[in-house]
């Protein structure tokens, strides 16, 4: 198998939990904390929700509080609906998540409250980002070690990085395009969709994905086998 | 020691736990609390020190000592913070300080980083000598009798941090509040895995029939634990399948409600051949990991719950759980993916039935919830989180942090 120069160096996150003191007991408290804190609690209560290991019934911890807690479950399915990937700055996803709450307001403006300690609990963390010592350097290596490395890792390479890269993409499926120079794989990864799965469901569809590009390579072999 | 946790703790744990260990390497790190025996934060300090020293790092532990004075106003305090009006008065603040000021002329508070566990030694902060003090709160604070918390805070207040078990237990107070959740030590007495032999003793010891499916609630006879509320399940389940419940606790000679508890759950047992009480002694770790290991189903149908760890320590052995939706069990149970969650009787008797009769189902729950248990509530992750909350501290003001 094809060597590459650069290799793939699997890192990793792990966060740790901050209580940011504030919390919600029903929609409206809620809208008004939302506009107050900080980008890094946005941030956790969308962005990381996969992290959490959820079941797929909601899309971030806004979504199945008020599917949950508040049981209105039409705000619920909308704030699920929004997207943080297509946002460019916190800010809009902030204001977006304010204008579906503004909107659900305006028809059920007297929305119920949370039973005492089911209210919002509003948090943000902080994120140690580390090499957890796995470099590969072709398509076969990287398939083992997608199968090894501990979801925190997916997640990082798969998830968060969408953040620092933009516009869909993530670290797998840009250095095996960059690198490696396979467009085919690279589409049927980016065409992998990062809010239908877990993070475990992610790397079962990338190993799929990954080992049946190592099986056609390793079929061209068998070919000229049977040529002989 | 930290070899033996290869193959169970998650390898990104074990590699955060080396990285920050190298970077704290030969700084010291001292714990407080008040008792070296008995309770969870002994029982994990225990485990926790040899760890930390093997990553290089000056771990020392102390324990205040106070007369039965001192721990009668510590207790009223534990309760006060716990939602139970106690009555107060200015003289036992001043005694709570005076006995802590007693304790600050000997102990050797000089450390880079110092947590100190729960309220009683809380007002050694006004001897903190340097490096970075962090209060560590065990104990719910969600509903605290608001007069004590305002009291206890101005203490807490003065410290670098705060580390609260879950969200909800949080106070609003300046200071950075980090939330780790308490963990479960894999290879102690209580979790190892056992050899059959060992489970054989246990079930010999306490004649304890495997004809049948085993149902299992392992807490104190303590009203929040509800446990006329698991035998009243019990009896639902048994009109649809044969079974045994199994009732082991302590008999808590701390708490004069749990004679009159254990009396009512007998009379409501009435010598029921299949309802086995057990009331097991102090250290009797090994019997409840192999009661565990032997059960069917597991119940901690708490009504009101702290924490609940008795859950993860359940999930550990990959059965499927079914618990009260309080405190910190919802953290642990994600209701049908790592066991059930339930508000009544009548829900605690359906899941039990439902997972009797689908065994596929309990082995897939008991599995996820192994599994689940092991990336988030095993000891090495506390010991992780404890360092971080350090590193970060001394990074403050940055929200992401490449090692």
């Amino acid at each position: 198998m094809a060597e590459v120069t650069e290799p793939f160096e699997f890192r990793q996150c792990i966060s740790i939990l901050k209580s940011t003191g504030k919390k919600a007991k029903d929609l409206r408290k809620l809208r008004e904390i939302i506009t107050l804190i900080s980008d890094e609690c946005i941030f956790h209560h969308t962005y990381q929700y996969f992290l959490k290991g959820h079941i797929l019934e909601y899309t971030n911890d806004f979504a199945q509080w008020a599917g949950e807690s508040l049981e209105e479950r039409a705000l619920s399915e909308h704030l699920s609906n929004i997207d943080p990937y297509d946002f460019k700055a916190i800010n809009d996803l902030r204001n977006k998540l304010l204008e579906v709450i503004d909107n659900y307001l305006e028809n059920f403006p007297e929305p119920r409250e949370a039973m005492p300690g089911d209210e919002f609990y509003f948090n943000e963390t902080v994120t140690f980002i580390f090499p957890i010592g796995i470099r590969v350097k072709n398509l076969a290596e990287f398939l083992t070690a997608l199968k090894y490395v501990d979801v925190g890792a997916i997640y990082y390479h798969f998830f968060e990085a969408r953040i620092r890269l933009g516009a869909g993409i993530d670290d797998f499926s840009r250095w095996i395009e960059v690198a490696l120079g396979k467009k085919e794989l690279v589409d049927k990864i980016r065409a992998i969709d990062p809010f239908m799965h877990t993070v475990e469901g992610i790397r079962e569809h990338l190993a799929e994905a990954v080992e049946d590009e190592v099986k056609r390579g390793m079929e061209v072999i068998d070919r000229c086998l049977t040529s002989l | 020691m930290l070899n033996q946790f290869i193959g169970i703790s998650p390898k990104s744990d074990l590699l955060l736990l080396q990285l920050l260990g190298a970077k704290l390497y030969k700084r010291s790190f001292l714990h407080i609390n008040s008792t070296r025996t008995g309770g969870g934060v002994a029982e994990i300090l225990q485990r926790m020190i040899p760890i930390l020293q093997e990553l290089g790092i000056d771990a020392r532990w102390e324990i205040i000592e106070g007369d039965p004075v001192f721990f009668d106003i510590t207790k009223k305090i534990h309760n006060s913070l716990q939602g139970n009006p106690e009555k107060f008065a200015k003289k036992m603040w001043q005694y709570h300080y005076e006995i802590n000021r007693k304790n600050a002329e000997y102990l050797n508070l000089e450390a880079d980083a110092v947590i100190i566990h729960d309220p009683q030694p809380a007002p050694l902060i006004e001897f903190k000598k340097a490096g970075l003090w962090i209060w560590r709160c065990h104990i719910d604070l969600s509903n605290p009798h608001t007069q004590v918390w305002d009291y206890l805070s101005r203490y807490i207040a003065k410290y670098d941090a705060t580390i609260f078990s879950v969200a909800k237990f949080a106070r609003a107070i300046p200071i950075d509040k980090f939330i780790i959740t308490p963990s479960i030590d894999p290879i102690s007495e209580k979790n190892r895995g056992l050899r059959e032999e060992e489970i054989t003793e246990t079930l010999n010891k306490f004649q304890i029939p495997v004809d049948r499916p085993i149902i299992l609630q392992v807490s104190r006879f303590d009203r929040f634990k509800d446990p006329v509320g698991v035998i009243k399940a019990f009896r639902i389940v048994k009109k649809y399948n044969d079974c045994i419940l199994i009732l082991a606790g302590s008999p808590a000679t701390d708490d004069p409600e749990g004679e009159i508890v254990l009396k009512e759950v007998r009379e409501y047992a009435a010598d029921d051949p299949d309802i086995h009480i057990l009331l097991l002694p102090p250290f009797s770790d090994k019997d409840i990991n192999a009661l565990q290991r032997i059960a069917t189903v597991i119940l901690q149908k708490s009504v009101r719950e702290g924490f609940g760890l008795t859950v993860s320590e359940a999930m550990w052995k990959g059965k499927p759980v079914i618990g009260g939706a309080v405190g910190g069990i919802p953290l642990q149970i994600t209701h049908g993916i790592t066991g059930f969650l339930v508000n009544s009787i009548e829900g605690a008797a359906f899941r039990v039935r439902q997972l009797l009769n689908d065994p596929e189902m309990s082995r897939r729950i008991g599995e996820n919830a192994r599994e689940h248990v092991r990336k988030n509530f095993l000891i090495t992750r506390q010991i992780r989180d404890y360092l971080s909350v350090w590193y970060s501290l001394q990074n403050k003001g940055r929200s992401i942090l490449e090692m």
